[in-house]
């Protein structure tokens, strides 16, 4: 026993001289060193672009990238700015799925105001023209804004010119438009047409989600409990129609057979997509094939947004001031210099890059937006209107494992696995048993 | 009395070679270890949280994993696949080991086939998650090409959503990345049988197959012990395929308890002191199962086995006669 | 007549173990070929069909993809080579001096220690796990490869395996006879001892390099530092371009991870081939 005892006390003391045997070892801040944090390289592209902009900047740039797919992003991230070391990133981005967990949720006290940077964001925010949305998302619960994105991620149909000229004999935006909307109703009515002449209307139901996702009116959570808002529980619904009439090839986003009806490579020719100009520009256009030039963009039947990213400071970081200057000028500078100026004309690199839609409604007035994806069609007069029925408000922090938990439930339902009530009873279940999350 | 002093002068050298191993093993294992058990008792979750409290019923968490159905769930599965994987595993590692082991059956190219059969557990399981995703991919994919060329199906099949079919994936390629593993071991094991053994059997007309269910396999009992409960520690904490795989889809049917503990810590709410609690509650398990794995197969040959102890202690004095001689 | 049947029988069993045999290598060979094919294969065809097995002509278009990515192949090369061998060299090399010091020493701890191993080898590494995470933060050990090297050195398996090996193999006249002509106890083990033990370090080594080296989860969270990231890391951000998977460059840089481990493979696999003798457990 007496041996047993001493044997716990040596074990304690090595632990505790372990610790601080090794604290020690924390170095302290580097200077002149900025810690950038990104789950891609668009961010720490652009800060290239802003070195060379900025003749005497002289800060060594430090970036880690790590991608959101292994799920590793987020623990990594947290793990950096709980530790707060040299390491400590000081402008980290995040995405839409999660970024409420920066701006209000669990990570929110990390992040710095962006009027503590030194930006005036009252006059710049209304120069800019800032889509309310992204203003929204970006601001937490004592009413600063702490995060701002450089996109709209307003969404359209984006659909294939030779398949609608071959159904309807017209493929006019304008028309499409009211061929395929408003309304699931008339979009159904549309997915008919198609599939008498062997098309599918979309690729899978996950094209849909993002435009039920986006256009619902309550998020996930409400007052703290989880919600299922009527819009998308009418997604089994809908999920269950497609299959049922064959009216997609049933694939799931992101994945080989999803990209393969990008350039019909399907089962069956796939009409259209929902999306951002993101998805235009960064999937669709290197997927496409020999489709590119045959589509065309129109408003979609119900309007939503999808994706985006959003650039924060570490309120614990030494360089605010410079954090401050390199933020507003991804974020807020609506000049001919600014980021989105380049961004929105594909010009960060040199005429002729990737376009894309971007937050300022400024920028956006003075770009040109002509694809030859698109057959010439100049995308921005559909993306940018769309950004208006973009809305932060149906968002929460747990977005990304609710979508999943929600999706894969929609998913054993369609495929006859499952009764309806017992996919929503096994959803709710997964949400308390996996986030704590209450249900009813 | 010489000897014995000199015995207790060399004692010291064990206790020295051991320091590293001992060393390491509290900080790197041992402390990590107590921190979690700490955690289990205490309301640690959320991200950046410096203070932590210890809950006021100190068993909140333990019972909360306990009443959680995922959990259950995951246990399930954890000891499903692992009994799909373990059993053909053992089977055919056995088998593999009883031909290349036969005196009477040289079988050529036996090198060779050593060496591929281990060739699976080389490659990193990120990879052929990859790729059985894109072999059983829906609604193209390989298998599905086949089946369809063939006639067997009409219209593709969803594989990745059926659940025997995804467990059943999961657990082929567990066996396939092991058996060669796990045939390596047993043929040590035969090797260190004393041959004379085998020769006294075959001198006596004994077949193959009298040989290596008589004498071979009594004597690998307690190596198929060991291999045993390493591939249970190993299975219960399968991780890497099921999550590269489908992530513990389909509707939970491929999620593990490690899977389960790790979604509970990162996926969303950072329950860290419910991950930690359900990872004391896996380790009980573990080790109740063991002690059960050691229980059932001592009970049988306890006869042996004593006798075997007896042999061991006349041979640890020789041995010990060996170093003070 | 009864030594005929007897051929035949024999010649039976031979077939069915040559079929199996073969059927079982192409089985094992078969991921590595679709990996090496696809790596020459465009993303189109990939996505076309996803498992193909002939070569293609993109093998030039991927490498140029995968190094106009963060993919530099000579640091993960590296990083995952120090973080292998330090890890192999330290699990090997200690578990044999413990292994060691179960065997060639009688100390009033050692059967309690050899039981103490045995329990440990029981606890499921995912119970530290969390802990070793909040651990190597709280002392700032991040973005350094000693935290995924030095706890190798307590491998109880491998103290296990080398204790059972030593049993089987060593005679401890050999000890006695180093004793009289005056070796030190320490020269002893490094000179005379390691290389009886040479046959079951290797498998034991293959073992440990195959797991180090294809480590991705605690690597991923501890190292966020470009320059530290091992090969598995890097594979993983390759897939993560959420925009748009480039899948020939996926292979290759999976083809790439593999081939090290190929060369370390076959160098040792003469081990494999000859076995290692390992005496009947006696616990």
């Amino acid at each position: 026993m007496k041996r047993k005892l001493s044997f716990m006390v040596l074990i304690l003391l090595v632990c505790s001289m372990s610790v601080t045997l090794f604290a020690g070892g924390a170095r302290e801040e580097a200077p002149k060193v900025l810690n950038v944090w990104s789950f891609t390289d668009e961010v720490p592209n652009m800060l290239e672009k802003y070195k060379e902009l900025n003749p005497d900047f002289d800060y060594e740039i430090n970036t880690t990238i790590i991608a959101t797919t292994e799920g590793a992003y987020q623990p990594a991230l947290d793990q950096a700015l709980a530790g707060r070391g040299s390491n400590a990133p000081d402008i980290f981005t995040a995405e839409s799925a999660f970024v409420l967990k920066y701006t209000q949720g669990d990570a929110a006290h990390f992040a710095a105001p962006y009027k503590d940077l030194g930006i005036d964001v009252d006059r710049l925010l209304d120069e800019a023209e800032i889509a309310q949305y992204t203003v929204d998302i970006g601001t937490n619960d004592a009413g600063n804004l702490v995060g701002l994105g450089y996109q709209a991620t307003g969404g359209a149909f984006i659909y294939r010119r030779s398949i609608a000229k071959d159904v309807w004999g017209t493929d006019d935006p304008a028309e499409v438009r009211d061929i395929v909307g408003p309304g699931w109703d008339k979009f159904f009515d549309a997915a008919e047409d198609l599939r008498e002449q062997g098309y599918g209307i979309i690729s899978g139901d996950g094209d849909i989600w993002h435009a039920i996702e986006g256009s619902s009116e309550k998020g996930w959570i409400v007052d703290g409990k989880l919600y299922i808002d009527p819009d998308r529980e009418e997604f089994l619904d809908i999920a269950m129609l497609l299959k049922e009439e064959d009216y997609h090839n049933d694939t799931r986003d992101w994945t080989d057979a999803w990209f393969a009806d990008m350039q019909d490579a399907g089962s069956k020719p796939v009409f259209g997509f929902f999306g951002p100009a993101w998805l235009i520009n960064y999937v669709m256009a290197g997927n496409s094939g020999d489709t590119y030039g045959d589509w065309a963009v129109c408003e979609p039947p119900v309007g939503f947004f999808w994706g985006g990213t959003w650039v924060l400071a570490n309120k614990n970081s030494p360089h605010l001031e410079v954090v401050g200057d390199i933020i507003e000028w991804i974020t807020l500078d609506s000049s001919e210099t600014g980021l989105q100026y380049h961004w929105a004309n594909g010009t960060l690199w040199g005429p002729g890059g990737t376009k894309d839609t971007v937050a300022s409604g400024a920028v956006m007035r003075k770009s040109d937006g002509t694809l030859d994806f698109l057959g010439g069609q100049d995308m921005f007069d559909v993306f940018v209107p769309a950004g208006a029925y973009a809305t932060g408000r149906n968002k929460n922090q747990y977005d990304e494992s609710i979508n999943t938990y929600w999706r894969d439930q929609v998913r054993e339902y369609t495929a006859g696995n499952k009764s309806r009530a017992q996919a929503i009873a096994d959803f709710k279940q997964q949400v308390a048993d996996n986030l704590d999350i209450p249900i009813d | 009395m010489l000897a014995r002093t000199r015995t207790i002068s060399y004692a010291k050298y064990g206790y020295l070679f051991s320091i590293p191993f001992v060393l390491t093993f509290l900080i790197f294992h041992l402390y990590p270890m107590i921190y979690t058990v700490v955690i289990g008792f205490t309301d640690l979750r959320g991200i950046g949280r410096t203070e932590i409290n210890f809950l006021e019923n100190p068993f909140e968490n333990f019972r909360l994993i306990f009443n959680n159905a995922t959990f259950r769930r995951a246990m399930n599965n954890t000891f499903l696949i692992w009994i799909m994987n373990f059993i053909p595993q053992m089977l055919v590692a056995l088998l593999l080991t009883a031909w290349f082991t036969n005196r009477n059956l040289t079988v050529r190219g036996q090198g060779m086939f050593k060496v591929l059969f281990y060739m699976p557990n080389i490659i990193t399981a990120a990879t052929i998650a990859i790729l059985f995703q894109s072999l059983f991919g829906y609604p193209k994919g390989p298998i599905n090409d086949v089946f369809l060329t063939f006639g067997w199906i009409e219209s593709p099949l969803n594989f990745h959503l059926q659940h025997w079919t995804a467990r059943g994936v999961v657990a082929f390629i567990q066996f396939w990345m092991w058996y060669g593993h796990t045939m390596i071991i047993l043929i040590a094991g035969v090797l260190g049988i004393n041959p004379t053994l085998f020769e006294a059997a075959e001198i006596d007309g004994a077949t193959a197959t009298q040989i290596f269910f008589r004498i071979t396999l009594p004597r690998l009992k307690t190596i198929v012990l060991y291999t045993l409960v390493t591939s249970m520690i190993g299975g219960m904490q399968m991780f890497d395929i099921p999550r590269m795989f489908l992530w513990g889809g389909p509707d939970n049917a491929t999620l593990t308890a490690t899977l389960f503990i790790y979604n509970q810590a990162f996926s969303g709410s950072y329950l860290y002191n419910r991950a930690a609690a359900a990872s004391i509650l896996l380790f009980l398990i573990i080790a109740v199962l063991s002690s059960i794995l050691f229980f059932v197969m001592r009970d049988r040959g306890a006869e042996k086995l004593k006798r075997k102890q007896r042999q061991l202690k006349r041979s640890e004095k020789a041995a010990r006669k060996g170093v003070v001689l | 007549m009864k030594e005929q049947s007897m051929t035949v029988s024999r010649n039976i069993t031979k077939t069915v173990i040559y079929v199996l045999c073969i059927f079982l290598a192409v089985l094992s060979i078969f991921p590595f070929w679709v990996m090496f094919m696809n790596a020459t294969r465009g993303t189109f065809e990939i996505q076309q069909h996803s498992v193909g097995l002939l070569p293609s002509t993109h093998l030039i278009d991927n490498m140029r993809i995968l190094m106009g990515k963060t993919f530099d192949p000579l640091i993960g090369f590296k990083n995952s080579m120090l973080v292998s061998t330090g890890a192999t060299f330290g699990a090997v090399y200690f578990s044999s001096l413990t292994g060691y010091a179960l065997v060639a020493y009688s100390w009033k701890l050692r059967q309690p220690f050899f039981t103490f191993i045995m329990a440990v080898l029981m606890i499921p590494a995912q119970i530290s796990g969390i802990g070793f995470y909040q651990f190597m933060y709280q002392i700032n050990w991040v973005n350094s490869l000693w935290p995924l090297i030095l706890p190798a050195v307590a491998t109880p398996a491998m103290v296990f395996f080398m204790r059972q090996y030593l049993i089987a193999t060593l005679s401890l006249d050999i000890v006695d006879s180093a004793r009289i002509d005056g070796a030190g106890e320490f020269y002893t083990f490094n000179r005379i001892i390691l290389p009886i033990m040479k046959p079951a370090m290797a498998t034991q080594a293959i073992f440990t390099f195959v797991f180090h080296w294809n480590n991705l989860f605690i690597p991923l969270i501890l190292l966020t530092d470009r320059s530290k990231y091992t090969m598995p890391i890097m594979v993983s951000l390759l897939r993560g371009d959420i925009y748009r998977t480039e899948y020939g460059s996926v292979y290759l840089g999976l083809s790439l991870t593999v081939l090290p481990l190929f060369i370390v493979y076959f160098m040792l696999s003469k081990y494999i081939i000859a076995g290692v003798a390992l005496g009947a457990l006696k616990e």
